[in-house]
């Protein structure tokens, strides 16, 4: 779980197998339909252990999701390269090795509970390990749900079935797009002692992108902060609490003072 | 409770609306305030179910039935089958989109005669079908084809999912529900194709005892092969429009 984030001197060619995700001097501009060029992230430099878990934090427009697109190979650096598990992020895409939940839960309406936790052995081309299946909806706490569709379900179980989801083919990368953005506060700090619980037993190297100070700070195993635009890294904490956190962590004078850290540093100015 | 309530009303409020049209057309008729050929709804019936009609209708119904299913079925297979074909090579997309434009911006009845000239002209009705249908088809099942969203696409894409698994677990199911409205929709445009071709010289259907009937002024003749034209479609329509309910329920 190394602290390491901006060392230009460590020398790119050694990291490649090093790190579960190196976002390896990363630049990306859009080019927008009146022609007109938008750099969205300008040199981002970041590492990611196997099995940490990282987020990345900062105000809307600030590349954070762009960051996460291109580790998932949805989008291509325009410099700089992406390295994830020692490979390109599409042929680990390709090998169906990614998990993803987004903010909206991209649950297929047609299809039960079961059947969307079960779309990507699917997907894969891969017999549906039922038992998996099962135990994830278990873990999620959605067992009796099995038969529902999305529809039939509150957002919160929405997005603990996309979850679910994420998870089911054991993926080496686990990737979270504000997957708790569209739900009420009291929800939101619900799943996120879900996500807690569920991330402990299984320790897979995630990448989470979010604006909320708290939901960091509470998962991640160090967050990094970014600001617009173009987006860069102003800053990085590691986050001390051990796992597996009980949410009475988020009432510690210790947590109190990395939250008012971090809204220090989302501030416009920089917080100084 | 109140779902049930509503669709309680809107069941009595159609039978209510309905029964005045035709009470409406009674009156009409019956006080001939739209003339002579304006017959009342019962006179229209009771020539409609005489038993020794019973035949000429029924081979009549027979013929432009047959006509307009065979056309819907041949619309509907070329319309989805040219969707899919443009789905997967999207060259042909804008060519195939303006060359069906333009087929449907000709009116029908314009190509009627080329379709005499070309094909047998009991087939006239059958080919117009096709053309309307497949349209509809067409358009519906392209637009259906593009309605996945932009979160499900990339959730495919993350999950490493082949061109070929994404059209039948992404795209194809996204399509449904307007394919399932193209398929209703088409159902008066398959009609409508059948009958208009029937006009030009067809030797049975529907449309050629309304051109006869016409000409010799059989008005009650007239007012039911129209009748029956219209109830048919109006009840494969009504039909349609229960399964595309149903998939709408599902996959939308």
């Amino acid at each position: 779980m190394a602290a390491v984030l901006e060392h230009p001197a460590a020398g790119a060619a050694e990291t490649a197998a090093d790190w579960a995700i190196h976002v390896d001097h990363v630049g990306k501009v859009f080019t927008l339909d009146d022609g007109q060029q938008l750099t969205a992230i300008e040199s981002v430099d970041l590492r990611i252990g196997k099995g940490e878990f990282v987020a990345l934090l900062g105000p809307s427009g600030c590349g954070k999701s762009t960051i996460l697109r291109l580790v998932a190979a949805l989008e291509t650096a325009s410099k700089g390269r992406v390295v994830v598990e020692g490979t390109d992020p599409l042929a680990l895409s390709r090998a169906h090795r990614l998990g993803v939940a987004f903010q909206d839960h991209a649950l297929l309406p047609w299809l039960t509970v079961r059947d969307n936790v079960a779309l990507p052995y699917k997907v894969a081309g891969r017999k549906v390990d039922q038992e998996r299946v099962r135990a994830l909806l278990a873990l999620v706490g959605l067992d009796t749900f099995e038969n529902a569709r999305p529809r039939q379900l509150s957002g919160g179980m929405r997005q603990r079935v996309s979850i679910a989801r994420a998870l089911v083919l054991k993926p080496d990368v686990l990737l979270l797009d504000e997957p708790f953005g569209a739900l009420d506060a009291v929800t939101r700090r619900h799943m996120n002692v879900e996500l807690q619980r569920i991330w402990s037993e299984q320790k897979i190297t995630t990448l989470l992108v979010t604006h909320s100070v708290e939901e960091a700070l509470f998962l991640a195993d160090r967050v990094v902060v970014m600001s617009g635009r173009p987006g860069r890294v102003i800053k990085t904490i590691d986050v001390p609490f051990a796992r597996p956190r009980s949410p009475d962590v988020q009432r510690t004078a210790e947590f109190h003072r990395l939250a008012d850290e971090l809204t220090l540093a989302l501030e416009p100015e920089g917080g100084h | 409770m109140r779902l049930r309530d509503q669709r309680v009303q809107t069941v009595v409020l159609g039978a209510v609306g309905i029964a005045l049209f035709l009470a409406l057309w009674e009156a009409i008729g019956v006080n001939r305030l739209a003339g002579m050929t304006w017959p009342p709804f019962s006179t229209v019936m009771v020539f409609l179910f005489d038993p020794s009609r019973q035949g000429l209708f029924l081979r009549a119904m027979g013929a432009s039935f047959a006509m307009a299913g065979m056309g819907y079925l041949l619309g509907t297979l070329i319309g989805m089958a040219l969707a899919g074909l443009v789905q997967i090579v999207p060259v042909l997309r804008p060519g195939v989109d303006r060359l069906s434009s333009v087929v449907n911006a000709i009116p029908a009845i314009a190509l009627a005669p080329l379709f005499i000239v070309l094909l047998d002209r009991e087939y006239t009705g059958m080919a117009i079908a096709t053309l309307n249908v497949f349209f509809v088809l067409y358009v519906a099942t392209t637009s259906g084809l593009n309605n996945a969203s932009a979160t499900h696409r990339d959730l495919f894409s993350v999950l490493g999912a082949s061109p070929t698994t994404r059209f039948f677990r992404l795209d194809l199911p996204a399509a449904l529900p307007a394919i399932a409205s193209g398929l209703k929709y088409a159902i008066p445009a398959a009609f409508i194709g059948a009958i208009l071709g029937e006009w030009f010289g067809s030797s049975r259907g529907l449309g050629l005892l309304m051109v006869s009937a016409m000409q010799n002024f059989q008005i009650p003749l007239l007012w039911s092969a129209v009748f029956i034209a219209s109830a048919a479609s109006l009840l494969v329509f009504g039909l349609m429009g229960l399964i595309e309910r149903f998939v709408y329920g599902r996959y939308k």
